[in-house]
């Protein structure tokens, strides 16, 4: 891990913007950041030697083609799969996030690309899995109901007509608003969504977008994947580029257009972005 | 934490829908005709032969119900997982054995000390096998119907082994303790009614039962919240082991010797009632009440056969027919959901 910078050079919460940042952007604090990454599946590469730093309070896109290791990569943060090499800094100190578990104590909420629901359970159940109310040892079922609807209101999901439907039964845009929700229940300071707008409608892209201004209006950091270059540039406040398992470039998305976007998913580099964004594996 | 995204529609899922009636929630509750379908039955048979609604046939049907009832318990909670757990059965043999042998060895002792060690004893066996089914899945990567099919086969064997054939022991005090005490009910009788209502209570309402559940409806999905699935899935099958091992005991009281071949067969119509309670075999879904009630449905079906002179061989094909009127019942209200 050559490239891997020294603890030491690392930002903080309290420090300046990152070496391949270039944006000049002294005050922001670094919420997250990963150094020397790499996953390996057997033989497979799947993420090489990945620099990444999230900004607090910001909307971090990480987009790529397919296959260049973004959900790689957020699954390595979230506890999925433990990175075969490389550190991961909370707040300038390293974690060691061995399971999901672990990231959601730290307060890392992730919203997976298939929502990672359970069909057979209803939005209460799905709402409060793992972290189920109990009063003498037994569900606390009303306490949960209560505070779901008052989520729900508050996030103005409005579609659903109870929430002990079951998953199962709700549509592509309730689903995403759930799994939203759940995440924000959980006081997270770090929300990871996974392609949110796939698949959903115009109106329901719409509201998922605007939900992610919202939880960064709220302080909650929002790091998104995302293929569609509209959606990235309509909430990004900075963006991170794969390209075949590596981060190719990263930096505030007022440094990147569309052109220079497509560019860098497709190649790896761009003439069109600063050299400072580009990163040299 | 309040999060207005949108904050022009007035929200609807407070009002839960009302537009159905009771009685046809009700009877869209397959637990529910499932109840009266037994109903039914039991009236027709005690139409036919009044003796069976007698206190005396009650107390029988409810010792046949409880050598069936925990196996189905357990294997609710395995199939409530997406698993399945082949090897109760012959769990309910080897306990019963290997328990009776344990008992013989102490047969000079009080008769309660001698129980309570087979009790152990036999729990024990169970919660082996459990762990054997456990290791057999997670380690040797085996399905859940290959791993428990190999403990199935060797547990068979192992009864064999122990015994040469033959039961053992021959413990009339332990048959004694079989019969029924308290109107209908034995005392062992009322401890199996007593472990499956709390089992019931743990699957519905504890945060134990819903891991179950989750597991079996998306293990990724557990597993991204922080459930320790394989935990899960190990502690469900030392729990149908354990249950399977609390009815080799019963069935040696019953028989009042340790025979090899006591819960041959039983795997079978404790899935069969699981299926008929309506759980599917997928996973993520299924109720204790069910399994109680088709339980209890197979314990009379099979019974009542008896009264109205029908052959014994008949009982496989009964519970057969009530599997496949179960299962398609089931298809039919599902499909009937997704085209509504």
């Amino acid at each position: 891990m050559s490239n891997t910078p020294e603890p030491s050079n690392l930002p903080t919460s309290t420090s300046g913007p990152s070496e391949h940042d270039g944006s000049g952007e002294g005050s922001a604090s670094v919420l997250l950041s990963l150094r020397g990454i790499s996953k390996n599946f057997g033989a497979v590469q799947a993420i090489q030697n990945v620099n990444l730093d999230v900004v607090d309070g910001q909307v971090t896109a990480l987009i790529g083609d397919n296959g260049a290791g973004k959900s790689v990569l957020i699954k390595t943060i979230s506890g999925i799969w433990a990175p075969s090499s490389g550190h991961i800094y909370w707040k300038g100190e390293e974690i060691h996030v061995h399971t999901p578990r672990n990231a959601t104590d730290l307060g890392i909420a992730t919203v997976y690309q298939d929502l990672a629901l359970c069909d057979n359970l209803d939005i209460v159940q799905n709402m409060y899995l793992g972290r189920e109310e109990t009063k003498f040892s037994m569900l606390d079922e009303i306490k949960m109901e209560l505070a779901t609807n008052q989520l729900l209101k508050d996030l103005s999901v409005s579609t659903v007509k109870s929430v002990r439907q079951l998953v199962a039964s709700l549509s592509g845009g309730q689903r995403q608003a759930i799994a939203v929700a759940r995440a924000v229940m959980r006081d997270s300071q770090l929300v990871i969504l996974d392609e949110p707008t796939a698949a959903l409608g115009v109106s329901q892209t719409a509201q998922v977008l605007q939900l992610i201004r919202t939880l960064s209006s709220r302080g909650i950091t929002v790091l998104v994947i995302s293929h569609n270059l509209n959606d990235v540039f309509t909430v990004a406040d900075r963006i991170a580029v794969m390209h075949l398992g590596t981060l190719c470039s990263s930096g505030p998305a007022s440094n990147y257009d569309t052109a220079s976007a497509v560019e860098l998913i497709t190649t790896g580099h761009s003439s069109r972005v600063p050299p400072s964004l580009l990163t040299s594996s | 934490m309040s999060i207005i995204v949108d904050p022009v529609q007035e929200s609807s899922f407070e009002k839960p829908d009302r537009s159905q009636l009771w009685y046809r929630r009700l009877l869209a509750n397959q637990q529910f005709l499932l109840l009266l379908v037994t109903i039914a039955i039991f009236v027709f048979f005690a139409f036919n032969r009044h003796v069976f609604a007698s206190a005396g046939e009650f107390g029988n049907n409810v010792t046949n119900f409880c050598t069936l009832v925990l196996l189905g318990v357990g294997e609710t909670y395995v199939i409530a997982t997406g698993g399945i757990d082949l090897s109760v059965g012959s769990t309910v043999s080897l306990s019963g054995v290997v328990g009776a042998i344990a008992m013989e060895h102490l047969a000079m002792h009080s008769e309660l000390l001698v129980l309570s060690v087979g009790t152990v004893v036999c729990i024990g066996i169970g919660i082996l096998v459990g762990v054997v089914n456990s290791a057999l899945i997670h380690y040797a990567r085996l399905v859940p119907f290959v791993a428990t099919l190999v403990t199935w086969g060797a547990g068979a064997g192992m009864c064999l082994v122990l015994t040469g054939g033959a039961p053992i022991g021959q413990n009339s005090g332990a048959i004694a303790l079989t019969v029924p005490k308290i109107w209908i009910f034995s005392y062992p009788a009322l401890i199996i009614i007593a472990i499956t209502f709390v089992a019931g209570l743990f699957l519905h309402l504890s945060r134990f039962g819903r891991f179950t559940f989750a597991v079996g409806s998306n293990a990724f999905a557990a597993r991204a919240v922080g459930i320790n699935v394989k935990r899960q899935v190990t502690s469900v099958y030392v729990l149908s082991g354990a249950l399977a091992g609390i009815t080799g005991m019963f069935v040696y009281m019953r028989l009042g010797s340790g025979a090899p071949t006591a819960g041959t067969g039983q795997e079978l119509i404790a899935i069969a009632a699981v299926v008929i309670g309506g759980a599917r075999l997928t996973g993520g879904s299924a109720r204790l009440s069910g399994t109680v009630i088709a339980a209890w449905m197979i314990t009379i079906v099979s019974s009542g056969l008896i009264f109205m002179n029908v052959s014994p061989n008949y009982n496989q094909v009964a519970v057969a027919l009530l599997i496949a009127t179960a299962a398609t019942a089931q298809a039919l209200r599902k499909s009937a959901r997704q085209s509504s």
